[in-house]
């Protein structure tokens, strides 16, 4: 049985969203936490039966999330990010030495019941990689020495306050960065000091077609990965269904090598929820929601107290805002998985068409856009379309964030034009650690560039394009010569089969056996034949509408790359 | 309408799918998780084609024809995203059919002989759940699923019965019953929806297994005899023996659709049961007799008569069987209130 405590706040939840049955995941999480972390099938039952779905449907979407734990686990739950990124800067030396010092492998629990050890996914955090995720709290930057002074201290049932992240980004543009160094910018009184909430003043005097206008005249394209163009998407919407319109923050963060929606929710919240403010305006909407990936609890609990304000600042209108945390699923990342998990269902991605502005959240017409496109809307709307315009070119217009990780020095987010020189970004950077090897430019979905192929490159749409990637989330990560390509191909294959959200065959089981085969590579028992297998599962499964959604040709774009690029690393392994 | 399939010029009617309207014209596209009850789900990818104009490929399951639509089924790269499906599918379970129940109204079987598939080029997979036996009726393996969702919507959807639903995800994803409890043990009430649209053999009725081959069995369609709903139902009956093998539900009756219910499905063990009367039986100081229907119905007529004369029409009551027909229930109650003369007269189902 429940507490009454926590019932009343499951019944707070129930009230909250337009339908009860979006309360089951934020349900779970408040049982598992009520009851050291771990979430059992009694719970379960209960709110189920209390939130109006089956018990099958919640056990169904508390194994679905990873952050969920349907097996106990020790006191304290060890959390070791191992992709990419992390890889490059150094995490599996942080693991092994976790192992050792706690005597268990990664998925076990010490005999004491104190520590449960578990390499985990990209937390969104990669410019302060290796980071150690204790129950809750990130802890970055981490080192042998820092990992055993944690360690330490939590054997004495001391959870240390984590360190002030290092911080090297920057900024040239002054807009999406500009409040990053300042203290205490979360507030809303800071935020206004520094020009906050300007631009909502001269939306307030706009029409809506006036502000969908000017967002459409500036040609931003989704900062979330696709690159469409934002107004566009929002022209799109259906008009006159008599249901209510949603607008959705894409939070989830979710592509490995990007991290820099963080900066923005956890430093400069109002920034974003003004741009939400503005843009459910455009769009007729009264109710907006942040759908931010559940690992960053505390950054939703920063978003959650600046809707507070807002709203005791009158600065909301009749426009308000739920943060939905998500539970640990890369694929909510997906605009239709993502409206999926805001109703309380397993995350995965529906048919398309209908698309989201037709039928999307509670199958009423929705937008979904990113964080830092919805944070753009300010800009765009105080100063206008053309001053946008004058960051980047054609078709490649604004200001950008780009997170670069790996084997550089200064790895942080930087704020350019669209369009700036990759070798330029590469400098701000601090430039390599070591010899250049490769570089993946756009989040860990886009395929890999050598250094030979990096002369010249210009970080926009088109002009990745071109050079046979993409920009994806912008999030670039550095690999040197240190690196061996079959390792990171494996490595990267482990993070979409992991991912997969199992809804359809080419990709759940399609990455699956790549992770068979490139293991197999790596242990030296390998074929042809293993290899060849694995080219015709990418060549199908590259090509468009294979899969059910993007997330098919989002792993088989890069393995093919690194396979074709780096032909001979990968032969070289063969039995 | 008329589309083109296959360069061939066909009829397609305003409504129909990409699919359906290639089944209707006798060419086939191998699909697994489309089915008429569930509708399109988008899941399996086996059906996918190329159309003119369109991106990529489509699902032909849930794409609608279009006057003048040209449809390929069988490109290079649709055969090859088909083939790859299937592949994967074998790949990933333990199709040994030989063994299995499914062998020869098998839907994945169908779809790899079509497609030339002899043996899963990879086989990589190794899941190894123990067979779920503790249903009464229902036998699972989840080794042979391939995750199609037919089962899980039908319970949830078609019978609304919200037992089955899919855990985990991934390549890890699997069918669970309630919160991943033993089929016996959950709140499934055996109507065997879900072994109906099963594509493959991961749901099979139990006690058919190894019972007889699909093809050795002749099917007699029928009316389920328990109720008044009436449901149509098919036996497949073993020839050699004359024994009822399973029931399965025929699925474009209106009536029912396919769904049964448990008793429906598989309480067909009475029709050759010892225990069944064969003929009247009458009882004489205690003990039964074999008695001719004449002799019966002449001693129940005779009997009834005298309660009628001594006690009046109103102290017998008639209770009419839910197992008969409208017609003979209709029958009846007008022998009680014209025959008998008294309105006492009701019917089983309403208890
Ligand atoms: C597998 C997958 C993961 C995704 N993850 C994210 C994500 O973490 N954040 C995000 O903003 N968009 C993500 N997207 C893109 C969204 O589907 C969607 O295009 C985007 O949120 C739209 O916003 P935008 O137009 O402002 O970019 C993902 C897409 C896919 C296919
Ligand atoms: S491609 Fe298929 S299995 Fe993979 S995430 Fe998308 S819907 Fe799920
Ligand atoms: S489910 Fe089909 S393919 Fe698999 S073993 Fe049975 S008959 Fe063969
Ligand atoms: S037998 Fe009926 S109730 Fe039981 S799981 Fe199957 S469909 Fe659901
Ligand atoms: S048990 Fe059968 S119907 Fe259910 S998902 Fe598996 S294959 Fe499909
Ligand atoms: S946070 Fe470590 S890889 Fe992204
Ligand atoms: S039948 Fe079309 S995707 Fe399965």
């Amino acid at each position: 049985m429940l507490e009454q405590k926590i019932m009343d706040r499951i019944q707070k939840l129930k009230d909250r969203y337009p339908r009860k049955e979006s309360a089951l995941m934020p349900a779970l999480m408040l049982a598992q936490k009520a009851n050291g972390n771990y979430l059992s099938e009694d719970d379960m039952n209960e709110i189920a039966k209390f939130v109006g779905v089956t018990s099958g449907k919640a056990y169904g979407v508390a194994t679905y999330y990873t952050m969920y734990n349907t097996k106990k686990v020790g006191k304290y739950h060890i959390q070791i990010d191992t992709n990419i990124p992390a890889t490059l800067m150094g995490a599996v030396k942080v693991l092994d030495f976790v192992k050792k010092e706690l005597g268990i492998n990664a998925g076990e629990t010490t005999k004491d019941g104190l520590f449960t050890l578990d390499e985990v996914e990209c937390l969104a955090s990669c410019g302060t990689c290796p980071v150690i995720q204790v129950n809750d709290v990130y802890y970055e930057n981490m080192t042998a020495e820092k990992t055993k002074a944690l360690l330490d201290s939590l054997k004495k049932g001391v959870m240390p306050k984590p360190e002030e992240p290092v911080y090297f980004g920057g900024t040239e543009c002054n807009v999406l960065l500009k409040n990053r160094r300042v203290k205490n910018s979360t507030s809303i009184e800071v935020y206004k000091k520094n020009g906050g909430y300007k631009a909502l003043e001269k939306a307030l005097t706009m029409e809506p077609a006036a502000i969908l206008n000017e967002v459409k005249t500036s040609a931003i394209r989704g900062r979330g990965g696709a690159g469409f163009p934002a107004g566009v998407k929002w022209g799109f919407l259906a008009k006159g269904t008599g249901k209510p319109i949603y607008l959705v923050c894409n939070a989830d963060e979710g592509e490995p090598g990007t991290f820099k929606d963080r900066q923005i929710m956890e430093y400069d919240p109002h920034l974003l929820i003004e741009g939400m403010i503005i843009s459910a305006k455009a769009i007729g909407s009264k109710l907006g929601f942040i759908y931010i990936r559940g690992e960053f609890d505390w950054i939703a609990d920063i978003l959650d107290k600046a809707v507070e304000e807002a709203k005791a600042d009158k600065k909301m209108g009749d426009f308000d805002i739920i943060v939905h945390r998500g539970a640990g699923a890369y694929v909510c990342g997906e605009e239709t998985a993502l409206i999926e998990s805001i109703e309380g269902k397993r995350g995965q991605p529906r048919m398309k068409p209908p698309f989201p502005a037709v039928a999307g959240l509670y199958g009423c017409p929705t937008i979904v856009n990113n964080v830092e496109t919805l944070a753009s809307v300010p800009f765009i709307i105080e100063k206008g379309a053309d001053e946008f315009k004058k960051f980047g070119y054609e078709n490649n217009t604004g200001f950008k964030l780009f997170g670069v990780s790996g084997c550089v020095n200064k790895p942080g987010v930087y704020e350019y034009p669209m369009g700036i020189p990759f070798k330029k970004l590469l400098e701000a950077a601090g430039g390599p650690k070591g010899k250049l090897k490769a570089v993946i430019v756009g989040g860990l979905s886009v395929p890999i560039l050598k250094a030979d192929e990096l002369e010249g490159l210009n970080m926009d749409y088109d002009a990745c394009i071109k050079k046979g990637t993409m920009l994806g989330s912008g999030g670039v990560m550095v690999i040197n010569e240190e690196f061996s390509i079959p390792e990171i191909a494996y490595r990267t294959i482990k993070f979409y089969a992991h991912e997969s959200c199992g809804k359809c065959t080419p990709c759940k089981e399609g990455s699956y056996t790549i992770v068979k085969i490139l293991g197999k590579l790596l242990k030296g028992q390998a074929t042809q034949a293993d290899l060849d297998n694995m080219v015709r599962i990418i060549g199908s499964v590259n090509e468009a509408g294979s899969t059910l959604c993007p997330t098919g040709q989002a792993f088989a774009m890069p393995i093919k790359a690194m396979y074709e690029k780096f032909n001979d690393e990968f032969k070289k392994l063969l039995k | 309408m008329k589309i083109t399939i296959n360069g061939k010029e066909v009829e397609a009617i305003e409504g129909q799918t990409v699919l359906q309207a290639s089944i209707a014209n006798g060419v086939y596209i191998p699909h697994l998780c489309y089915h008429e009850k569930v509708g399109a789900a988008g899941k399996c990818r086996a059906c996918v084609v190329e159309i003119e104009g369109m991106r990529g490929l489509q699902t032909s399951c849930s794409v609608p024809v279009r006057d003048g639509m040209v449809v390929n089924t069988v490109s290079q790269s649709a055969l090859n995203a088909q083939k790859l499906v299937i592949d994967l599918m074998l790949s990933s379970g333990t199709h040994d059919c030989l063994a299995c129940e499914q062998n020869g109204n098998c839907e994945l079987q169908d779809a790899a002989y079509f497609l030339g598939i002899e043996r899963a080029s990879v086989q990589y997979g190794e899941i190894n759940r123990e067979f779920d036996t503790t249903s009464e009726f229902v036998y699972v393996e989840r080794n042979k699923c391939i995750s199609c969702g037919r089962c899980v919507a039908a319970c949830n959807t078609t019978v609304v019965n919200q037992v089955l639903d899919f855990g985990h995800r991934g390549h890890h994803t699997e069918i669970v019953f309630d919160t991943d409890k033993k089929m016996g043990e959950s709140s499934c009430v055996q109507c065997g929806e879900c072994s109906q649209i099963c594509p493959v053999g991961a749901i099979v009725d139990k006690n058919a297994r190894g019972k007889g081959r699909p093809w050795e069995l002749k099917k007699v369609e029928s009316v389920c005899p328990y109720c008044g709903v009436g449901c149509k139902l098919e036996l497949h009956v073993d020839p050699r023996t004359n024994k009822i093998v399973k029931v399965r539900g025929v699925e474009d009756a209106p009536t029912n659709k396919g769904m049964l219910c448990v008793k429906g499905r598989y309480g067909f063990d009475f029709v050759g049961h010892p225990d069944r009367l064969t003929t009247p039986l009458i009882k004489e100081n205690g003990q039964f007799r074999e008695a001719s229907w004449e002799e019966a119905v002449e001693l129940v007529a005779s009997k009834l008569t005298e309660v009628k004369d001594k006690y009046g029409a109103d102290s017998i009551m008639g209770m009419a069987s839910a197992k008969v027909t409208n017609e003979e229930n209709y029958t009846f109650q007008k022998l009680i209130r014209t025959g008998i003369g008294t309105n006492n007269v009701d019917h089983c189902a309403r208890l």
